[in-house]
């Protein structure tokens, strides 16, 4: 049984808009999934159906097992953490730790001061607990609805735009903090380059899905990336262009881990490479090994010169 | 949590400087119920020199208190049109006395209850009312109106940047149609975008399993400290009311 199953969902709005349409999906226990797609592409629509807001057109959305409709949406939304947009829509106590210990109170559950400890240990808050909500910055108050949302101990996290309005360092805090979580997860992103350091899969969404794969399976796709309005992560737009200056590349980066674990591969095999041709001539002659010996320093000759 | 700019200090929530002093953190309840006798019985007092001895005790318990006076005569400036109007009301009716009187029972009574709104923590506020057995569906009420206005207030000030930024300079009179046409428009902007943002609210409500209650996860309890300023302005409004019913003269 997977925690989240979603079966030829579609759904239109009052005026007429469609928003989804034949969706199919699924998420893994412990699966990582992010959800890109053009403004207006049903990303937060979709998140919406999960948390029980909307019902439906047509089609299932299942939870744990159980299949979401109006009786069982209060019930299966226990399963289930939103992180909205904004996190002032989901903060409603005078303090953090009050915040955090709101969820976990109203759903009756236990041990709420171990939650309340590991919520906020969790999302780097463990300091802050006697804060201010009000006071606390933008950033802070995401990680303060994180917090409240894993005190509840949700078997899905849905997470909408988790990094936008966030500066590079909250943005940069909050992706480690996701990347680390051992939770199922389903982020609707615009942020690419976000969502390849945290997901492990992702869904193109424009009304209906365009692609499912992994983000380098996406990031290769162009036609499709062009399509739905998504721009590369500037890291595989670096690698892109690198290869075109005959950059010797196995694979496009999509993260910035990618990034550094293919530089370092490259470094060591070029470097050997550069090494033995050192090795090699340093019998011959002073000016080949001078030459190799600028190479493995770094000045590295195009690739279809060596 | 939602913000509204309050009195033009900087300070963002009306019991912004409740963490700064003493009184803010006394326990709300003990507050709640020494207040309230204070100001009932100030209301009831008709004996001139009673009223004045009430509004002395009143003047004190601000003083007292260590908030800003600056901030408090603020927030009492936006009463005095409603005390002006039964001072003086009363005055034209019954003399200089009773017109003085008037403005001094009102004042007795609303700057204890300034003190206590600047001096409490507006969620801590309507908690202890909670625990003071208030049903739970009036103090999430109130709770939910008070978050609603500061909703409402926050859309307002945008919307009214807004407006400036793209040089509005606001309706010259009324009859100037298109002024009044673009305030019309931003009031019911503010309507509909408060609606949409309290509708997102009680969407986030909803995903933290939210009945019916919105009590604090601590427990406070009532100290020495609190039990004194309670029993305090329960004793005054007790002696206040003896002496008026002539029990003690």
């Amino acid at each position: 049984m997977k925690p989240l199953e979603i079966a030829d969902v579609g759904f239109t709005y009052e005026d007429g808009t469609v928003a989804l349409k034949g969706l199919s999906m699924s998420i893994g226990k412990g699966e990582k999934v992010a959800v890109v797609g053009p403004n207006g592409a049903g990303k937060s629509t979709l998140l919406h159906l999960i948390a029980g807001f909307r019902m439906p057109f047509s089609g299932q959305v299942m939870i744990e097992g159980r299949p979401l409709d109006e009786s069982s949406a209060d019930d299966l939304r226990k399963h289930v953490g939103l992180l909205f947009q904004d996190p002032d829509d989901q903060i409603f106590m005078p303090t953090v730790e009050e915040d955090v210990a709101f969820g976990p109170r109203n759903l009756g559950l236990d041990d709420i001061e171990g939650r309340v400890a590991r919520g906020m240990r969790s999302s780097g808050m463990e300091t802050l607990a006697k804060r201010k909500t009000h006071r606390l910055s933008y950033g802070m108050k995401k990680r303060v609805a994180i917090a409240g949302i894993l005190a509840m101990d949700p078997a899905i996290l849905l997470l909408d735009e988790p990094t936008s309005g966030l500066d590079p360092r909250s943005r940069a805090e909050l992706i480690g903090l996701l990347k680390e979580m051992d939770r199922t997860m389903l982020i609707a992103t615009h942020d690419l380059e976000a969502a390849a350091e945290i997901v492990d899969k992702a869904v193109v969404l424009n009304v209906g899905m365009l692609m499912e794969g992994t983000m380098r399976e996406l990031v290769l796709a162009r036609d499709l990336m062009h399509e739905a309005g998504l721009e590369l992560p500037p890291i595989s737009k670096l690698f892109r262009v690198l290869e075109t200056m005959g950059y010797p590349m196995d694979d496009l980066p999509v993260s910035l881990d990618e990034a550094v674990e293919q530089l370092t591969r490259v470094i060591d095999r070029e470097g050997k490479h550069a090494h033995a041709h050192i090795h090699t001539h340093v019998h011959g002659g002073h000016e080949d090994d001078h030459k190799h010996s600028k190479a493995a320093a770094g000045e590295r000759q195009p690739r279809d010169e060596k | 949590m939602t913000m509204a700019h309050f009195g033009g200090h900087g300070r963002t929530h009306l019991s912004e400087y409740a963490g700064d002093v003493w009184f803010g953190k006394l326990d709300a309840r003990a507050k709640l119920v020494g207040i309230f006798v204070f100001v009932i019985v100030s209301a009831v007092l008709t004996d001139f020199v009673l009223v004045l001895v009430s509004l002395a005790v009143a003047l004190t318990l601000v003083l007292a208190s260590r908030l800003p006076v600056f901030y408090l005569a603020r927030m009492y400036s936006a009463a005095v049109p409603f005390i002006l109007f039964a001072s003086v009301s009363v005055f034209l009716f019954g003399g200089w006395e009773r017109g003085i009187e008037m403005w001094a029972r009102t004042s007795a009574c609303v700057l204890p209850l300034l003190v206590l709104a600047a001096g409490t923590e507006t969620f801590d506020l309507f908690a202890g009312l909670r625990r003071l057995h208030v049903p739970a569906v009036i103090t999430t009420l109130l709770m939910l109106t008070q978050r609603y206005i500061l909703l409402l207030s926050e859309e307002l000030s945008r919307m009214s940047i807004a407006r400036k930024a793209r040089g509005f300079r606001g309706a010259r009179n009324l009859l100037d149609r298109y002024g009044v046409k673009v305030v019309a428009f931003t009031a019911g902007m503010v309507l509909v975008r408060s609606f949409d943002r309290a509708d997102d609210i009680y969407e986030g409500l909803k995903c933290k399993g939210f009945g019916q209650e919105m009590t604090p996860w601590r427990r406070s309890r009532v100290a020495l400290k609190d039990g004194l300023l309670a029993l305090g302005l329960a004793t005054v409004a007790g002696l206040l009311l003896t002496v008026q019913l002539g029990v003690i003269t």
